[in-house]
């Protein structure tokens, strides 16, 4: 079935990037429900997709919830609509990060000596790759 | 012998050196090695999802590439790389990604003839040796031990993708527990989150979720949990300031089951050591 396209372009290239429909959620809340990280992000996953059905989609942009994401993958997996946030999520980090002005939250400079000895090199691969431009 | 090519991934040889050294010496008790692939990449750690960021996807694809030349089978172990190259490799073999497939092999520049399969060390030990093998070989029941398997995210999910196990209650790991006489308890967080990467910058996050997961299987009576990733590891483990449940590779186990000598199985490594509750179980 045909969807009606999302009205904001912001929107369109959040679809894009994810390749989620945004109009898919019908707001069950089950992906925040089981969200891990739920408690502490703001907003959390089902949250975050109402704006965008809002076409509120720079609230998000600028919220601190995109950046709370573990890609843990339960959101996805327990969506009985088929809409997996954490691509959404991810998309809307690209977005922020492929703006000029430096947004990224980790690198280099934001890691102590003690933890670069101690926690293992797969953790700052994984979190420059999400959290960085 | 049989023989793997193995990918061994950036944390095997330093961080998480027992995960590794314990994995090759309990396969060689049951006739089987790992042979690390030449030439291998860095894999990511993590999959990057958008759409167009094909340059995010090439080093875990290049992996796959040098790996279809080396046979039809690549052994992962740490629970990331296996996540991240099954991954890369489903997205470029998706015929939906022609135009990623044909920007991303003619980068790469080497040949991608050969289907290879990326496996985790638990496919060979589950499909290729099997348990009833690995029983036979158990020269140290693990008799009395209460084992929690921890699959944490990387190995479940997404699961039409890895197709590994139930993505809400996997068994493998429970599985090989019986196998080598232990006992697997049911816990309700085997496949939650330990926080993974947020660890980095948000480490507060990352203590509750993995305290959350400790909490609980101490609640159905584990003595210990076992994982196959270095950053669950990593996080129940070290990250924790209450629950003193010790968290190990389950390749250690499989070692001290198998009969190696418990100095070369790396635990002293874990930050509460788990002997001292080993050797009250009266295996060590
Ligand atoms: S689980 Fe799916 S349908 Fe339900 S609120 Fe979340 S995204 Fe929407
Ligand atoms: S993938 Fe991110 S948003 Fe989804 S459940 Fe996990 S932490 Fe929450």
């Amino acid at each position: 079935m045909s969807k009606p396209p999302s009205v904001s372009p912001l929107v369109r290239s959040i679809e894009a990037l994810s390749g989620q429909v945004i109009a898919d959620c019908y707001q069950c809340g089950c992906c925040t429900a089981g969200c891990p990280i739920g408690e502490a992000m703001d907003p959390p996953p089902s949250k975050a997709i109402r704006l965008l059905q809002l076409g509120r989609a720079g609230e998000l942009l600028d919220s601190e919830g995109i950046w709370l994401c573990a890609s843990c993958m339960v959101c996805g997996t327990r969506c009985p609509r088929g809409v997996d946030y954490a691509l959404i999520a991810e998309a809307c980090r690209a977005v922020v990060l492929r703006r000029p002005v430096r947004s990224g939250r980790v690198g280099p400079e934001t890691v102590t000596d003690e933890d670069c000895e101690e926690i293992p090199q797969q953790a700052f691969m994984a979190s420059f790759r999400k959290f960085s431009g | 012998m049989a023989s793997y090519a193995y990918y061994p991934g950036c944390t095997l040889y330093t961080k998480a050196r027992e995960l590794d050294l314990s994995a090759r010496k309990a396969l060689a008790v049951l006739g089987a090695e790992l042979e690390e692939m030449p030439a291998w990449v860095c894999c990511g750690a993590i999959y990057n999802t958008a759409d167009d960021d094909f340059a995010g996807r090439i080093g875990a694809t290049r992996n796959i590439v040098r790996a279809s030349a080396l046979g039809d089978t690549l052994v992962t172990l740490c629970a990331a790389c296996y996540n991240v190259l099954k991954r890369a490799k489903a997205r470029i073999d998706d015929p939906a990604n022609a135009v990623e497939r044909e920007r991303v092999l003619n980068f790469i520049d080497e040949p991608y003839e050969r289907e290879v399969r990326v496996v985790h060390y638990l496919d060979v030990l589950r499909r290729d040796i099997g348990w009833d093998a690995v029983k036979a070989k158990v020269a140290k029941p693990l008799a009395g031990l209460k084992l929690a398997s921890y699959y944490g995210c990387l190995m479940v999910r997404p699961a039409a993708v890895l197709d590994f196990d139930d993505p809400e209650d996997p068994q493998v790991m429970d599985e090989l527990v019986r196998a080598l006489g232990a006992e697997p308890v049911r816990f309700d967080f085997k496949t939650e989150c330990c926080g993974g990467y947020l660890v980095v910058n948000r480490k507060d996050v990352a203590r509750e979720s993995s305290a959350r997961v400790l909490e609980n299987a101490r609640a159905w009576g584990a003595d210990a949990v076992i994982t196959t990733c270095p950053l669950c590891q990593y996080n129940l483990d070290r990250l924790r300031d209450r629950d003193g449940l010790p968290v190990l590779y389950f390749t250690q186990l499989l070692g001290l089951a198998l009969g190696l000598e418990p100095d070369e199985l790396g635990f002293d490594n874990c930050a509460v050591d788990p002997r001292p509750m080993l050797a009250e179980k009266g295996l060590l």
